[in-house]
């Protein structure tokens, strides 16, 4: 699956915007220090994983869901972030059920190429309204 | 359906073209649901929603649908740019638990989403120490002393160093 291993590294660029965005203003990261919670965040997403497999093995699930990942960051003294993922999550269903239904339309009008286009331009107007 | 496609085929080969490579894409996906359950329905989707623009420039998308169809589903998820972090590189990490059989695809989203939060805490973390030192750069340093200062983050002992 995975053919090297950087494909496990996390985006470097994507982490340091990530950091900016928790500091206040006028504030740095060192290399060092970047990698260290880099490195850190994979270390967190094997660790939030490998709980919820347990915790999904508990319940006879094969498959581990968003509510296993949640239930399991409570476990682990995440709290804190359940609240923001739970309005995150709810987001998400609705794009997914959007685009689901977006499907539906372009299948009856697959010849038009325009429609589809803007159909699928509106269903991400309307994303970014709910995200806002 | 069938044979529409036929008729089609020898009319002109541009258009037909793009149909057979849809058909194509829709027949592997649905044998992937069958494997995967609904791991692999959105990037099922995804692919369905891509084709039909795919069909303009016919020549290019076989190779298009085999890397979407391939191992490295999610790379292409922008999903209208819920998540920073790319979707693909969090599910291949998750791969790496051997006890993981399925991954939602709402897990996954949860998980990405709990990283980037993870990040922002740990960095807000640091800073304190960073602070306290009178500095505007946080070092190393500061991670390690935030690390060892909170207790849920234990799990973090001794990973960092290597």
């Amino acid at each position: 699956m995975v053919e090297r291993i950087e494909d496990l590294n996390l985006p470097n660029a994507v982490i340091a915007r990530l950091i900016k965005e928790a500091l206040p203003d006028g504030s740095n990261v060192s290399k060092e220090a970047r990698a260290a919670i880099a490195k850190a965040a994979s270390v967190f997403a094997i660790f939030i994983t490998s709980s919820s497999t347990a915790l999904a093995h508990k319940q006879n699930h094969r498959t581990i869901t968003a509510k296993d990942i949640l239930q399991t960051l409570n476990e682990l003294d995440f709290e804190s972030f359940v609240p923001s993922l739970t309005q995150d999550l709810e987001v998400y269903r609705k794009m997914v059920k959007d685009k689901k239904e977006s499907k539906a339309n372009n299948k009856k009008d697959a010849s038009t190429g325009d429609a589809i286009a803007s159909s699928s331009s509106a269903v991400v107007v309307a994303d970014s309204e709910e995200a806002a | 359906m069938a044979s529409e496609d036929l008729f089609r085929n020898d009319y002109s080969e541009e258009p037909d073209l793009g149909q057979e490579f849809q058909n194509d894409e829709e027949m592997s996906t649905e044998m992937a649901e069958h494997d995967t359950e609904d791991v692999e329905k959105t990037t099922g989707q995804n692919d369905t929603n891509s084709s039909p623009s795919v069909n303009q420039p016919a020549a290019k998308s076989p190779e298009q649908t085999k890397t979407i169809n391939g191992n490295k589903p999610s790379e292409h998820e922008h999903d209208g740019k819920l998540t920073q972090l790319p979707m693909g590189r969090i599910r291949n990490i998750m791969k790496l638990d051997p006890d993981l059989q399925i991954a939602s695809n709402e897990a996954v989203f949860a998980v990405t989403k709990a990283v980037e939060l993870f990040i922002e805490s740990l960095a807000r973390e640091a800073y304190t120490y960073t602070a306290q030192a009178k500095k505007k750069t946080i070092q190393k340093r500061d991670v390690d002393l935030a690390i060892s200062a909170v207790d849920s983050l234990m799990f973090l002992d001794g990973a960092l160093n290597f």
